[in-house]
């Protein structure tokens, strides 16, 4: 078994990744809460806005700002028009079609992706990972303080915007029932829009920072959405500060098998297990059987 | 329920027929004799047709259909949705291995043995997201999906080597995984293939024209409802699951010993998504749509390679293919499509049956 030493770099990675699973948790339950879409291509679209910003600066020249820019209003973009052309269709399917159909969007970006910049290995380094200090031995980088503190901003002010203001509360009547929502008056089809560019805005800003973190891979940060899927599944797709805090473990229990060599090269599978064991408990309570969406 | 089992047994004594064989109507016999002399085209004609790598492909088209067939009982029939069937082609595929070297079996008996260990296998994934609604399932097999891509990373595929997962980074082991005695080249094995996928086939419509397949349709129809019927719904959504594992696992057994020798980036967790697609595409809810979906997974990659087009055209024609399929049919895939198809069935079978009463007044 190793030290306390041996932990402690890990500590750090795994806060750090646990915070970018976090802002993409919290992106998928707000628009599943708030349109009923489980959208499965959300690491698709952070990936193809990270390998674009790649693009931009690698190849035509554009200054780091911009290009990470371009890669968080792309994320925005692409999940808002296909809430626009795709969202209104499928609203009263249910959320199992409505899944199935964002891997439809998944499928064209990873295809679209592995075609443009096939599968070479690359690279993408944020200005903030070049610098770092020192705690207690471990060196922290700003890219890693970023990920985690921009996640504990992002929970918070999401959930104070869901109780506070207008928008937030007409998200929230839309989880509860569109139809008695729409006939109340509220803009059924605005409200998601708001929803499907704010995740979005989420899904490019996890793809960006996921793409220093983890290594710049199309398929890789596509699957990674594996990860904050399991901790949105533990928090039963509702709440978004369970979402965050599993989210944390999910990231903390990955890193943290590093250092355990005999487990070391299955710690991918954290997720499925930490999700599995999660469900066995859910599946205690009978009732879920029944409700598709229980609110 | 009863009193058709009592009518079936009366008429079975009557006519000393077996009670488990299905009456046919004239439909179905027409049905029969297509498809029994489509059988014999692909068993006897074709592979004199085909040059070594296109039987090589329809040998892997005909693997795949099975595996498209799984995923149609599960999501057609039974309205679950799982996202990791290639991930438990994969697990078969790993067992059947794992008993080729570790045991000198007969092939038949591995199929058979590799088709059950899978179906334990997958059964017990499933088990926990059963009872939660559709989304959980998805959800769970996504992450099994990705789960055992890593796990393969690790422990590789069985080449013969020692220990419980059998790999050697040596030598290349003891070789290839073997083929059945008598389906050692590349044809026989592919009408070996045939046969078993018929079988199986045959084994997933038997299931669905008989008590499971009613107790299916109704579950996928009404949860509700269905429970108010008095169908144990956990045990039914278990039966499909696990009659979908036992077809996957045996395919997974086929591949092993088409292939010869496994290796993980074969299984790619994108392939289990690029299934469910061309799974809708072919038509979840016909026996059909999954033979058209195994071409779509094997042969149009092929065609593809042969013409000089990337492959990757087909993963963004799969997103395509997925969001038309769900967006055309607004009452839902599982109800749209076989009226589609039912119509069109209709229509031929309206053509035969012009066509054959006439050659029988002839006659």
């Amino acid at each position: 078994m190793p030290s306390f030493e041996d932990f402690k770099p890990f500590i750090v990675t795994g806060l750090a990744l646990g915070g970018v699973y976090a802002l993409q948790g919290v992106g998928i339950v707000v628009l599943y809460r708030a349109t009923g879409v489980l959208n499965l291509a959300f690491g698709a679209v952070g990936a193809f806005g990270a390998l674009l910003a790649w693009q931009l600066i690698n190849h035509n020249g554009w200054a780091q700002g911009p290009a990470f820019v371009v890669c968080i209003l792309f994320g925005g973009v692409v999940t808002l028009l296909y809430g626009l052309l795709f969202g209104p269709p499928l609203a009263a399917r249910d959320p199992l079609v409505k899944a199935v159909a964002t891997l439809g969007l998944a499928l064209i970006l990873l295809g679209a992706m592995s075609w443009i910049w096939s599968d070479k290995a690359r690279s993408m380094v944020l200005p903030s990972s070049n610098h770092g200090f020192e705690v207690s031995n471990v060196l922290v980088n700003y890219t890693q303080v970023i990920a985690f503190g921009f996640a504990v901003v992002i929970t918070v002010t999401t959930g104070l915007f869901l109780r506070f203001t207008n928008l937030g509360t007409a998200m929230r009547a839309l989880a509860n029932d569109r139809e008695i929502t729409a006939t109340l008056g509220v803009p059924v089809r605005r409200v998601e829009a708001f929803a499907w560019l704010g995740s979005g805005l989420l899904a490019g800003a996890a793809g960006l920072l996921l793409s220093n973190l983890v290594g710049l891979d199309a398929a890789t940060l596509t699957f990674l959405v594996i990860s904050s899927l399991a901790a949105t599944l533990i928090a039963r797709l509702r709440s978004i500060y369970v979402t965050f805090i599993a989210a944390i473990v999910v990231g903390m229990v990955n890193a943290l098998i590093t250092p355990i060599l005999s487990i070391s090269q299955y710690r991918d599978m954290t997720p499925f297990v930490l999700a599995t064991v999660a469900l066995l408990v859910l599946s205690g309570r009978k009732n879920q059987a029944l409700t598709g969406r229980a609110g | 329920m009863t009193s058709t089992t009592t009518t079936a047994e009366t008429t079975s004594g009557r006519t000393g027929r077996s009670w488990w064989i299905p009456r046919l109507s004239q439909g179905d016999r027409v049905r029969a004799a297509v498809i029994t002399a489509l059988l014999l085209f692909v068993l006897l004609i074709l592979p004199s047709l085909l040059s070594g790598y296109w039987t090589n492909v329809c040998t892997a088209v005909a693997i795949y259909s099975v595996v498209a067939l799984g995923l149609g009982v599960l999501m057609g029939r039974t309205g679950l949705v799982s996202l990791g069937q290639i991930a438990i082609l994969a697990l078969g595929a790993w067992v059947a291995a794992r008993l080729f070297f570790a045991t000198g079996l007969p092939f038949p008996l591995v199929l058979i043995l590799t088709g059950l260990i899978t179906m334990v296998l997958g059964t017990v994934v499933g088990l926990p997201a059963l009872r939660l609604s559709g989304l959980y399932l998805a959800l769970i097999t996504l992450m099994l999906a990705g789960a055992i891509t890593v796990a393969l990373r690790t422990t590789n595929f069985p080449n013969g080597g020692h220990g419980f997962l059998g790999h050697t980074e040596t030598d290349r082991g003891a070789g290839d995984i073997r083929r059945p005695l008598v389906a050692h080249a590349d044809t026989a094995y592919f009408r070996y293939t045939v046969i078993v996928c018929a079988l199986l086939f045959l084994l997933a419509l038997l299931h669905v024209r008989a008590k499971p397949g009613r107790a299916w349709a109704a579950i996928r129809q009404s949860e509700p409802a269905a429970l108010a019927a008095g169908v144990n719904i956990t045990l039914y959504k278990l039966w499909a699951f696990a009659l979908a594992s036992f077809m996957t696992g045996v395919a997974g057994a086929l591949l092993a010993a088409d292939v010869g020798q496994l290796f993980t980036l074969a299984f790619p967790t994108q392939d289990s998504i690029t299934l469910l697609a061309a799974v809708l595409m072919g038509g979840i809810y016909s026996i059909w749509g999954a033979i058209v979906a195994g071409a779509l997974m094997r042969l149009l990659p092929a065609l593809l390679d042969n013409w000089g087009l990337p492959a990757d055209l087909l993963t963004i024609l799969f997103g395509v293919g997925v969001l038309q399929v769900l967006l055309t049919a607004p009452q839902g895939i599982v109800y749209q499509l076989p009226r589609d198809l039912k119509n069109l069935g209709r229509l031929l079978y309206g053509l035969v049956r012009k066509v054959v009463p006439a050659r029988e007044r002839a006659g």
